[in-house]
């Protein structure tokens, strides 16, 4: 079998987000250097009686796809298609046929899932839709955009809780690079659910204020929802159309704690050798490392370990911020999220911030480039995100 | 030319718990599949599953870790510790897991809402959240075992284990990890199989028929539904002996497919194919054997055997598996392990289930056991929503 040729470099030619802060890359990156945060009152629930009551929900635009196939999509899905959707039309001319699909979600369409167990549940099973089940898979996102695109290189969908869009993106590269595709749409989606709402408070993980990355007083995340997808294409190929180049993606490591189910290491054993990785799969040294895009969820276990991490990685020197502090937790879609704002970080020469920082904790001794962008001389960036199970993948990016 | 051995094989499958048990049902050329008594299956038109019956997880997991575990995580832990026997020798700690899985932890969910309902969300119990996320069996594998490489569960419906294979195999080729825990897991329960009813997808008695899986048959009107674990070790080299090398992979996907059938065109299946036998650096001459996807619907199977005629002027012996153990077992792994068991053995497998075939098809798929000389084996699986992931196994190192 062909093995991943580490010679291959990957380009980025095109990009897109969805998230509370804006519905495209344009306004997303307004409200980054805004300073403009999308956390508010959760909406999506009304009825539902949880613990805390704030959420970074998405304003969903209309859908590109015929209204007969929108019926059968959820949520998840109908995010996806919209920002691969963006990526897609930025690339612009990459070869269908051959591009595959890999998506990474946390919980698919388990909101619609949902709709089906409540209506069993309470009213029986002879009433609960089957419908709606059905559209519950996390296959779905990916088949998904596929069918909406016209795309035949192949489907991968993984479901590695909020490691999940940072892996499918890790994915899709490998695969580019042993020439099992010749194009990858690659990223994550996740919607609201109430399943997820719950289960984050009752491991009391949630803050009741708008989360707080590596502050002081912090005391959990703010749950979110988006999806962003990148059009991913073998550097040779895209330079050979004429493709534009937003960025470089040079390595993928993902590692696992081994640790606990839920929590991650004290020590951040499991993402210091994710970045290890990533830096020895770009072929990058951690002195060339110039901004850190952090999981930073706002958890006391999180901030802390990955800002160890960071510091055995990489060094106490580079400047690290977490884009959560705008648009919350978006789960399985996080990492690509996240990526997509780092690629826009190293595009625009301007690194995000992370707001509500008034007094970083004693445990983060970073530089976590408070309350304002920091416009600033970027070659190479790191972007994190971890989930649950230990499992952590970080990606590193180059300006193009 | 690069091939990843395969050194070692858990399985916890309907009627067998161990790999040597696995081949005596294979070997039988009988159907695992049993009526349905773990819930009430009355208002459907069918009744019968292949459950797994006889596994004692306690045998395999510690009392403390077994209460924190769902269903899903106790069968992918308990295969991964079989497949660790089975090599004989423990995984560097820099080893991966690649757990594949159609439908996930569906049960836990409705576990959890069950709670939240009755209890309100604030007072739902947090261990039925931590098992409800698809990972966890992996990242239980992981704990138990110590294992520091990747971690990733891929969801690709029918194809969920084959894709989480190429996965794997694709990082150990690289050198990311020396070696890969990779299975699947999926189980059976009331929800799914419900839905599954209802929208046609199951093998039921109609009048002409009794309910039985038939795969590639003209009869065939469903699928029989499985559920179990099974893990094979990957690995960089064959210190310790091997079972069968990976040789290739192929993906595509029929850009005709809906997000919940087949497709109809066989060109995506074509392709899939092709390109795993030419990641294999192999022509279709070198393919002494094919283990179908095979599923017993009219659709997938129509779709699978005019792909196969399609590749193939010389169709080689084609086998159907999920008559014996059912579609989803495992996450997709109980075929991948027939195939590797076959090529071990150089015997192929009658396909159960099979007895008449459709009077357009140009071949026929195995009746009865068959002694053979395999150097290659190419495995196909086709999912629900169009995608297509296909390897190519073989015998030897080069």
């Amino acid at each position: 079998m062909r093995k991943p040729d580490p010679g291959i470099r990957v380009a980025i030619t095109g990009a897109g987000i969805l998230c509370s802060i804006g519905r495209n890359k344009d306004e997303v990156w307004n409200a980054i250097v805004e300073s403009r945060a999308g956390i508010r009152k959760l909406t999506r629930f009304p009825g539902e009686t949880f613990p805390t009551d704030l959420a970074a929900e998405v304003d969903e635009p209309a859908l590109p796809v015929p209204r007969r196939d929108a019926k059968r999509l959820s949520r998840s899905d109908r995010l996806a298609i919209i920002a691969a959707g963006e990526a897609i039309v930025q690339s612009n001319g990459f070869p269908l046929d051959r591009a595959i699909v890999s998506t990474g979600t946390s919980t698919g369409g388990l909101l619609e899932g949902e709709d089906f167990y409540f209506t069993r549940l309470l009213r029986g099973r002879r009433r609960a839709p089957a419908s709606r089940v059905l559209q519950q898979p996390t296959s779905g996102p990916s088949d998904a955009v596929a069918r909406a695109f016209k795309l035949g290189g192949g489907v991968v969908s993984n479901a590695t809780a909020c490691a999940s869009a940072g892996a499918a993106i890790g994915i899709a590269a490998d695969y580019l690079r042993a020439r099992h595709a010749d194009a990858a749409i690659a990223g994550g989606t996740d919607a609201l659910c109430r399943l997820t709402y719950s289960g984050f408070n009752v491991l009391q993980a949630v803050d009741s204020n708008p989360c707080s990355p590596f502050a002081a007083d912090r005391k959990g995340i703010t749950l979110g929802e988006g999806a962003a997808y990148l059009v991913l294409e073998r550097w040779d190929d895209a330079v050979a159309r004429g493709a534009k180049i937003l960025a470089e993606l040079c390595g993928y490591g993902a590692t696992c704690d081994a640790h606990h189910p839920t929590a991650p290491h004290e020590e951040g054993r499991g993402a210091e050798a994710a970045m290890r990785g990533a830096l020895c799969d770009g072929r990058t040294p951690a002195e060339s490392i110039d901004y850190i895009n952090a999981h930073g969820t706002g958890t006391l276990l999180n901030d802390s370990s990955e800002t160890r991490a960071i510091m055995a990685a990489v060094g106490t020197e580079v400047p690290v911020s977490s884009s959560k502090s705008y648009f919350g937790h978006t789960l399985g879609a996080s990492g690509a999220v996240e990526a997509v704002i780092t690629v826009l970080a190293l595009t625009h020469q301007i690194a995000p911030p992370t707001l509500r920082l008034e007094s970083a904790a004693a445990d983060c001794p970073l530089d976590y480039i408070p309350h304002t962008p920091r416009p600033m001389r970027m070659q190479n960036a790191l972007s994190n995100t971890f989930g649950f199970g230990g499992s952590n993948v970080s990606l590193l990016f180059r300006r193009a | 030319m690069t091939r990843l051995p395969i050194t070692g094989i858990g399985v916890i499958a309907p009627g067998a718990i161990g790999v040597d048990a696995f081949s005596k049902v294979l070997d039988s050329g009988k159907t695992a599949a049993s009526t349905i008594d773990r819930f009430d299956t009355t208002p459907l038109r069918a009744h019968t599953a292949a459950l797994v019956r006889d596994f004692a997880p306690k045998e395999f997991i510690a009392p403390m870790k077994l209460r924190r575990m769902n269903n899903l995580s106790r069968f992918g832990v308990a295969a991964a510790r079989l497949a660790m026997t089975d090599r004989g020798s423990p995984l560097s700690s820099a080893a991966g897991v690649a757990m594949g899985t159609a439908f996930g932890p569906v049960q836990t969910s409705v576990d959890y809402l069950q709670e939240y309902v009755e209890k309100g969300a604030a007072l739902a119990p947090p261990q039925l959240f931590a098992e409800s996320v698809a990972n966890a069996p992996g990242s239980h594998a992981g704990i138990e075992f110590g294992l520091r490489g990747f971690n990733i569960t891929v969801t690709q419906r029918e194809s969920s284990a084959l894709a989480a294979l190429m996965y794997a195999c694709s990082q150990i080729a690289k050198g990311m990890v020396p070696a890969a825990v990779v299975g699947g897991i999926d189980e059976v329960n009331e929800i799914v199989f419900g839905v599954l009813d209802r929208v046609g997808s199951l093998a039921h008695a109609n009048g002409m028929i009794d309910e039985c899986a038939r795969p590639f048959d003209r009869r065939h009107n469903g699928m029989l539904v499985g559920e179990g674990g099974a893990a094979v070790i990957a690995e960089a080299s064959a210190g310790l002996g091997a079972y069968a090398f990976v040789s290739g992979f192929g993906i595509a996907r029929d850009a005709t497919a809906t997000i919940s059938d087949w497709g109809e065109g066989p060109d995506a299946v074509v392709a899939a194919m092709r390109a795993a036998i030419e990641d294999a650096e192999l022509s279709v001459h070198n393919i002494d054997a094919i283990y179908a996807s095979a599923n017993a619907t009219a659709r997938a199977d129509r779709l699978e055997w005019r792909a196969i005629q399609s590749l193939f002027s010389d169709v080689p012996p084609v086998v159907a598996t999920k008559g014996y153990f059912g579609e989803y077992a495992a996450g997709g792994a109980l075929q991948l392990i027939a195939a590797i068991l076959a090529l071990k053995d150089q015997a192929l497998h009658a396909s159960a289930g099979f007895g008449e075939k459709d009077p357009e098809m140009r071949f026929t798929p195995t009746r009865e056991p068959l002694k053979r000389e395999l150097r290659n084996v190419l495995v196909n699986s086709i999912s629900a929503g169009g995608g297509i992931v296909c390897a190519v196994l073989s015998r030897e190192a080069a």
